[in-house]
């Protein structure tokens, strides 16, 4: 099993694997029993306990937790990862009962809140034309 | 394993988590096959687009049915997302809607949330955007209809697009090129406006 401090690399190139999408979540297609799913944006971090843990885990729950030494979200581990995103959704919520990861489900009403919109607007409109690079 | 709620949603006290995670706000930009979705993500996130696969919904469009298959089925999409930081403590993610150019896809799974939309369309093919216009207008969130001017010109006035896609008179309507990181800033900037607006803020 790959173990290693490095941060994840360039994104990996190629078809997705085809296979096992959801052996790994032991058959299961939902995230919760009776919840909805957590939205694509959710955050995902992994705790102290968790990248203690790494060792001990493996595969996909091993990389999960160990892509999450920088917040990620459900979407950006699924792209990372190449697994599916209702994989991700169910492993998140594995690691997050086990103590190895904390999810953070954004709250609407704060991203509605006008002052976060604000600051969204304020943080665009500062992004300059163009990158300064020509393509 | 069914969590709490409040487990999911809250962080407890005395948490072990290493870093803080920034409160992620979420857009939509939805259009047709090709119309530019994962351009105008490309032109402006601060990485480059990733794309995963999501599930979504396709409720059967009753005459297309031919198969007598169930009501719902579940079709499995490429998704196209990019974002940008705007602060340690704040993060704008993009995420491009894939399917819209069938009708019945529900993106629940990907729009939940979702503060606006922004709706691309090709002047040309006008047909691939009704899906996505009708589903923001039902749903309620605020978003704006984004004329992508492939080699800078358009088909149609925006005056003759506004009525062939019967979009009210509140939802903007703006004319810009997708490859070009200062309008699809501006464009994005239109829809958070009319967020805000709805927001009362």
């Amino acid at each position: 099993m790959a173990d290693g401090p490095a941060p994840p690399g360039p994104d990996p190139v190629g078809p997705a694997p085809a296979v096992r999408p959801f052996l790994v979540t032991a058959g299961r297609v939902a995230p919760t029993a009776a919840g909805r799913p957590v939205p694509v944006e959710t955050q995902v971090v992994a705790t102290v306990a968790g990248l203690a843990a790494l060792d001990a885990l493996s595969f996909e729950q091993h990389d999960i937790v160990s892509a999450c030494r920088r917040p990620q979200s459900i979407a950006e581990l699924a792209a990372r990862l190449r697994l599916h995103l209702n994989v991700v959704r169910i492993l998140a919520e594995d690691l997050r009962a086990a103590g190895h990861l904390t999810v953070h489900v954004p709250d609407t009403g704060a991203t509605h809140d006008a002052s976060v919109l604000r600051r969204v607007i304020d943080g665009l409109r500062a992004i300059p034309d163009s990158r300064g690079v020509t393509p | 394993m069914t969590p709490t709620e409040q487990l999911v949603r809250g962080v407890p006290a005395g948490d072990q988590s290493a870093v803080r995670p920034p409160l992620p706000v979420k857009m939509v930009i939805a259009g047709g096959f090709g119309v530019g979705k994962t351009t105008a993500v490309g032109s402006i996130s601060e990485i480059e687009p990733l794309t995963t696969e999501a599930a979504i919904t396709e409720v059967a469009a009753g005459v297309d049915d031919l198969t007598h298959t169930p009501r719902k089925t579940t079709t499995t999409v490429a998704m196209d997302f990019g974002c940008i930081t705007i602060d340690p403590t704040l993060k704008l993610y993009l995420f491009g809607t894939p399917g819209q150019e069938r009708f019945g896809f529900m993106w629940d799974d990907i729009v939940e949330g979702a503060v606006g939309g922004l709706v691309i369309v090709d002047t040309r093919r006008l047909d691939d955007c009704y899906a996505a216009v009708d589903y923001f207008e039902h749903r309620g969130i605020p978003f704006a209809v984004a004329l992508n001017a492939f080699d800078g010109r358009l088909e149609h006035s925006l005056e003759d697009v506004r009525w062939a896609l019967d979009v009210s008179e509140h939802v903007p309507l703006v004319v810009f090129d997708a490859r070009e990181r200062g309008s699809v800033r501006d464009a994005l900037l239109v829809v958070l406006e009319s967020a805000l607006a709805a927001s009362g803020g």
